[in-house]
């Protein structure tokens, strides 16, 4: 098992190294100047040939790429050509809402998403059933950016049940942050108020962003659950005398859990893609939101310090996915080791 | 004597896209208490779905449209959940494929332990201690001749081999069966040199605790070593019984015969020949017999009425007109 | 002439094949819904400058005395904030939603099928290793991401956003075609194939690829959903369609400015692309039907 961790995490380090090789190269193929981008046409030619020199611009590209690489690996990403400060600095400030955001909506997706597709499996063609598949379909459907709006105008125009921008209302003293989730933050300090603001502040941004996730995790689990309900072993179990509690919440939701987990990956790519689109729509102060400003600032390094750390996050999260598949499904551990 | 189990005039459908599937036509068996009984039949002749109507694991898109299934007097189809939790105690089956029978993410000492725990919580009134729970285990498992039982609960279906899946299985369903075992094919999905080992054994658990069983096959000679009665069951109805003696010794249904023509014989003299025809569609099955449009022997009234068991001669019943007196 | 009879019996039993198969996917009445809707939006998208009541709004024109008006009756969908008529943008924006479509599976689509091909064929040697690791490369990332970023590093504007896409699309159809070429490659018929000296070309194209065919086909539908969210995501951020042309996502941004004012020019882009992904979304569940009968 731990020789299967040691390969993985071997041919993840290989694959983000390519990835870093790929995104430098295409932010140097690109047409034009990447230091005249970044000081705008009113710097003077003199500015502009010392940014060149600093960035290396006029070595060769290996030469250029090498320079890059070994400060990486000290934790160096480049300065932001746009805000002038590193962007290490920038990143570790707005990481943590972003966390919050994807961990909080991956949680609801994962509570929300399969209770549904647990009940709709179990009370198959109901009412029920027809409902949650028909919501599904919808959910699916929907960008995440057009549900943020839908939902904006609803709950937070037209009700006014819910604030619409950002993590906190103005004026709101924020808890002492300890690990910059505010919502965990203020409740294990004791800001209660400060807690439920942050919740209001960001259950509509979660729920664009994981709509479609639930949606789709619902209608897996359901089908699932109705397949192996059908299954021999399954009939084994009652004729033996287990008690149907025990059948349903053990011996039929674990088998029935798995494909869910397989997906959890591309789930959380999801997640982490259309972060970018619900962060502008909410104004969640995050990463995302971070990444779209230097895309539409041309901002060649934070470009790929955004897309190395998305790589990094996405392959950490794929390892740990597949890790608890083959926990959970041991015909695939024991296939690997070749029996 | 009562009867331990008494199937009368079981009607099973099941509701598809183009209509229902009339698969059991009335289907009346008896099983006494200690009996080995065996049921015969080629597949899809609805022996399965009788063993599972006994059972009541019917799944949804079938049921029992007419019939009673007496368990020691009592109805079991219009037993409450209460009841049936009970009579699980006491009636058990072995599945044809162990390897579907038991669920690949558990541990099979899980599952087993899971069995035990709750047959003696009904049995005794309360839970035993995983110690004497795993000490039951390792017993039951050993009855079946498992080698290196304790090892064996740490793994899963998977790891195991065709035979000791099924010996997991067996002692599931012996450690829970009382009165009554039914064993659908319990050995075809084997391997050959198996099949032996596991029917013996099967045989001999049987006979120590005195339960009676239902052995489902297609094999005629699994039939004749060890049961006391034959069942033979032809699309959804029973066309003969017998005791196992007289059975081989004077078959009488034109469908028996056509099975018995249709084994290959250990001489070598003639080559065997199938029985003509196919079984019959289930959503419009024929007429009457079920069985006339395939028989040599058929007369008017074999399409218009569908013949009830006579009696001929010791305790051998034939559905066929032919024998009507 | 026996070869003639030979192709006529072949003929019909494509026919029947095919008969057979749209039973299977007609039994499915959302799926002839979806698939009516889809040919309706392709009609009406493909026949925009005809069909719409203001043509000349699908671009750069103002009309400030009619700028900002609920909808109405002259108006389907209202007006936005400098006067164009909504209904007639959406059947224009339609346009490139459906081109992007189009291009992104007629271009990704084939180069990841022959990577993937190629790659199950040579398993064990250089080449597999070589396109597999490039396609594990680019799916280390979630598609929009890079997909945001290439176009940003790029000028962002519609062909530049189709590039991107369909560079970001393919490695999943060579991931999806390489596992079951090399779930494929023992099976007798490719061992038979071998022995026979049919060349690779053929084994991959007549052997292999037929038995891929169901799988590419549902996926594709349901990724054009997905390829539309994609471009309009795009072009909501302000990386794809740029205005004035109406692009979907285009102007849900602009309308998404507004709110709650004017709530109609964001309300109605997205409903229109949520009924097209829909229809695309029920068509694919139609086919995954017919195909997934052919396994019994």
């Amino acid at each position: 098992m731990g020789k299967y961790i040691g390969l993985r995490v071997l041919q993840s380090l290989f694959v983000l190294f390519g990835l870093s090789l790929l995104i430098f190269s295409a932010s140097r193929v690109i047409p034009g100047d990447p230091a005249r981008v970044a000081l705008g046409p009113l710097a003077t030619e003199e500015q502009v040939q010392e940014l060149r020199e600093e960035m290396h611009l006029d070595k060769p590209f290996l030469v250029q790429y090498y320079f890059w690489f070994t400060s990486v690996l000290r934790g160096d990403l480049g300065e932001s050509l746009y805000t002038r400060r590193p962007v290490v600095t920038d990143l570790k400030r707005f990481i943590p809402a972003t966390l919050e955001l994807i961990v909080f909506a991956f949680l609801l997706s994962l509570i929300i998403g399969q209770t549904i597709g647990i009940l709709a499996g179990h009370f198959r063609d109901s009412w029920f059933d027809g409902l949650s598949r028909l919501i599904s379909y919808i959910g699916i459907a929907t960008p995440p950016f057009a549900l943020g709006i839908f939902l904006l105008l609803i709950f937070s125009y037209i009700l006014n049940l819910m604030p619409s921008v950002g993590r906190l209302s103005l004026g709101l003293r924020s808890s002492p942050q300890i690990t910059g989730f505010l919502i965990f933050d203020s409740l294990i300090t004791g800001h209660l108020d400060v807690a439920w603001e942050a919740f209001k502040h960001i259950i509509l941004p979660a729920i664009s962003l994981t709509a479609a996730n639930l949606a789709q995790e619902s209608r897996i689990t359901r089908s699932s659950i109705v397949e192996n309900q059908q299954k021999d072993y399954i009939t084994a179990h009652i004729v033996y005398g287990i008690p149907t509690r025990s059948i349903i919440f053990k011996y039929l939701l674990k088998p029935s859990f798995i494909p869910t987990v397989s997906i959890m990956g591309l789930d959380i790519a999801y997640l982490l893609g259309n972060a970018f689109l619900v962060e502008v729509v909410f104004m969640w102060p995050g990463f995302s939101r971070y990444g779209v400003t230097v895309m539409l600032n041309k901002d060649l390094n934070a470009i790929i310090a955004v897309v190395l750390v998305i790589g990094v996050a996405f392959s950490v999260v794929n390892l740990i996915v597949d890790i608890v598949v083959s926990f959970l499904d041991p015909r695939i551990r024991l296939q690997r080791k070749g029996g | 004597m009562r009867p331990l189990l008494e199937i009368k005039n079981l009607h099973v459908r099941f509701r598809t896209f183009k209509g229902e599937l009339k698969v059991l036509n009335g289907v009346n068996m008896v099983i006494g208490e200690g009996e080995r009984v065996g049921l015969v039949g080629e597949t899809g002749c609805g022996k399965t779905t009788t063993m599972k109507s006994v059972l009541r694991v019917l799944p949804p898109p079938a049921r029992i449209s007419a019939g009673e299934i007496f368990y020691r007097g009592k109805d079991i189809l219009r037993m409450k959940p209460g009841e049936i939790q009970n009579f699980r105690r006491e009636i058990s089956a072995i599945f044809q494929d162990p390897l579907t029978a038991l669920n690949p993410v558990f541990t099979v000492g899980h599952q087993l332990h899971d069995v035990i725990k709750y047959l003696s919580k009904a049995r005794n009134g309360k839970y035993l201690s995983r110690e004497e729970i795993k000490a039951r285990c390792i017993a039951v498992l050993e009855e079946t001749g498992m080698p290196d039982s304790e090892r064996i609960l740490s793994n899963y279906p998977v790891q195991l081999s065709g035979g000791m899946r099924q010996r997991v299985c067996i002692s599931e369903a012996l450690s829970v069966a009382a009165q009554l075992l039914i064993a659908d094919e319990p050995t075809t999905s084997l391997d050959v040199t198996i099949q032996d080992q596991i029917l013996r054994l099967l045989a001999r658990l049987v006979e120590e605790k005195n339960i009676s069983i239902i052995l489902i096959t297609h094999a005629f000679g699994v039939v004749s070593e060890v049961t006391d009665r034959v069942y033979v069951m032809y699309a959804g109805n029973i066309v003969e019984t017998a005791r196992t003696e007289e059975f081989f010794s004077n078959p009488l249904h034109p469908y028996t015969h056509g099975l018995m023509n249709a084994i290959p014989k250990l001489t070598g003299e003639g080559i065997a020949k199938g029985i003509e025809g196919r079984i019959p569609n289930y959503l419009n099955p024929p007429a009457g017999c079920r069985f006339h449009p395939r028989c040599k022997h058929k007369t008017s009234i074999c399409k218009k009425k569908k013949p009830p068991l006579f009696t001929t001669g010791d305790n051998h019943r034939v559905a066929c007109f032919l024998y009507q007196r | 002439m026996p070869e003639k009879e030979f192709l006529v019996a072949a003929l019909s039993k494509r026919k029947d094949d095919f008969l057979k198969r749209w039973y299977y996917f007609s039994r499915n009445p959302l799926s002839i819904v979806g698939l009516i809707v889809l040919l309706l939006i392709f009609l009406a998208a493909a026949l925009a400058p005809y069909i719409t009541p203001y043509p000349e709004h699908a671009g750069a024109f103002t009309n400030f005395r009619e700028a900002s008006l609920p909808p109405s009756l002259t108006h389907f969908f209202g007006t936005d904030s400098v006067g164009r008529d909504v209904f007639t943008r959406i059947i224009f924006g339609y346009r490139f939603s459906l081109f992007l479509v189009v291009v992104v599976l007629s271009l990704g689509v084939p180069l990841g099928i022959i990577l993937g091909l190629v790659a199950g064929y040579y398993k064990d040697t250089w080449i597999e290793i070589a396109i597999m690791r490039i396609t594990d490369i680019f799916l280390s990332v979630p598609p929009l991401v890079l997909a945001l970023a290439i176009t940003a590093m790029l000028s962002p504007n519609l062909l530049n956003q189709m590039a991107a896409v369909s560079l970001v699309w393919w490695p999943w159809y060579s991931r999806l075609v390489y596992e079951i070429t090399t779930s494929l490659r023992q099976e007798d018929f490719v061992r038979e194939a071998e022995l026979i000296g049919a060349s690779k070309t053929h084994i991959l194209l007549r052997e292999v690829l037929p038995n891929c065919t169901a799988s590419i086909l549902t996926k594709m539908t349901l990724d054009a959903g997905l390829v539309i969210i994609v471009g309009a995501s795009l072009s909501f951020i302000g990386l794809g369609v740029q205005p004035p042309k109406p692009g979907l996502g285009t102007m849900i941004a602009d309308g998404a400015r507004r709110l709650p004012a004017e709530w109609w020019t964001a309300v109605f882009p997205a409903l229109a692309i949520i009924i097209v992904i829909l229809a695309f979304n029920f068509v694919g569940d139609g086919l995954h039907d017919m195909f997934a009968v052919e396994e019994v």
